[in-house]
């Protein structure tokens, strides 16, 4: 899932890395960027292309860490896994990391 | 035939239905908070069969289940030595301990209907002889561990959720959720037991093998209806 989502990226397809986003995490970025989706998302900072190197699954949550260090947070619904966050870093321990795209 | 079955396993057979119709009562509850729940976080919702499978439910589950179980496990446990008197749920107040071999029908004392481990000797007899809360403690323990598994999933979830890092099982262990979740439920099975124990010594049901029979003395220890 977040594999493809940077192999969209990295292809420069905005519609397919857009695909793998929750609605939620859709939306609010085409609320912030005040463009459509496909567009937005080839706008921000986010590693293109890339491997997985560890995901870790909690009940309907995921985090996968990518292997230059960043981490994407992905949520299971109806329709499978889809991004919720985006391009994170860790900051400091017990505290939330910094996404560069969010719900 | 059948009706005499049901009869003399009525006890078993209700508690199984009951169990199994509250389980399924649970799960159906369980699923419409959980989904209220991820609603309103903005998240989406998942099906009733994921839920069943999903550690938020094993948690809920299990955090019941070893509460039961340690309860019975003590109940058991401890009243080989303390007692309450006037209580039907004590020995009489001279029995304290685990009794002489003879009060126990053990070894040679063993009966001709005697289960066949009552009347051997060395570890056979001594494993028999603790059998009850030695399968109550294994599932005690096993409902635990199980909890703590499924709890540390649904804390990370929760972690993820709050996009912070998920925690280790051994960490998991060592946090207030953990012991809140334990606690909440051994402090009522505690409770449940203590005043059991003694509202028996004054109160009575008649016909209940938990209570004395209605006439008898307060002072009456060890006497069941």
């Amino acid at each position: 899932m977040a594999q493809r989502f940077h192999a969209a990226l990295a292809d420069g397809d905005g519609q397919a890395a857009c695909d793998e986003l929750s609605e939620e995490t859709a939306s609010k970025l085409e609320q912030q960027e005040k463009k459509p989706c496909e567009e937005a998302i080839l706008s921000l900072e986010l590693v293109k292309g890339g491997t997985v190197a560890d995901t870790r699954v909690y009940v309907t949550g995921a985090l996968t860490t990518l292997a230059g260090g960043r981490s994407d947070f992905l949520d299971e619904g109806p329709d499978g896994w889809r991004v919720s966050a985006a391009g994170c870093e860790a900051t400091a321990p017990s505290q939330p990391y910094d996404c560069e795209l969010e719900d | 035939m059948m009706r005499r079955f049901l009869r003399d396993n009525s006890m078993s057979i209700v508690f199984l239905l009951l169990f199994l119709a509250a389980l399924f009562g649970q799960a159906i509850a369980g699923h419409a908070d959980f989904n209220d729940e991820t609603q309103s976080h903005g998240d989406p919702t998942i099906s009733l069969g994921r839920y069943v499978l999903s550690s938020e439910f094993g948690a809920a589950v299990m955090e019941n289940w070893q509460s039961e179980y340690l309860q019975f496990t003590l109940f058991i446990l401890l009243t080989v030595w303390l007692l309450q008197r006037g209580s039907p749920e004590s020995k009489e107040l001279d029995k304290a301990g685990r009794e002489s071999d003879e009060q126990q029908k053990v070894g040679r004392h063993a009966q001709q209907n005697s289960p066949r481990w009552a009347k051997l000797e060395g570890i056979p007899r001594t494993l028999y002889e603790n059998s009850l809360v030695l399968v109550m403690t294994t599932f005690w323990l096993g409902t635990w561990l199980a909890q703590s598994l499924t709890g540390a999933a649904q804390y990370n979830a929760d972690q993820l959720d709050h996009r912070e890092d998920p925690v280790s099982w051994s960490h998991y262990i060592t946090t207030a959720d953990f012991w809140e979740n334990t606690l909440q439920n051994w402090q009522s099975e505690f409770l449940a037991v203590g005043s059991m124990a003694i509202l028996a010594v004054y109160l009575r049901q008649r016909g209940s093998p938990e209570s004395k029979p209605v006439g008898s003395p307060h002072g009456t220890t060890g006497v069941e209806g």
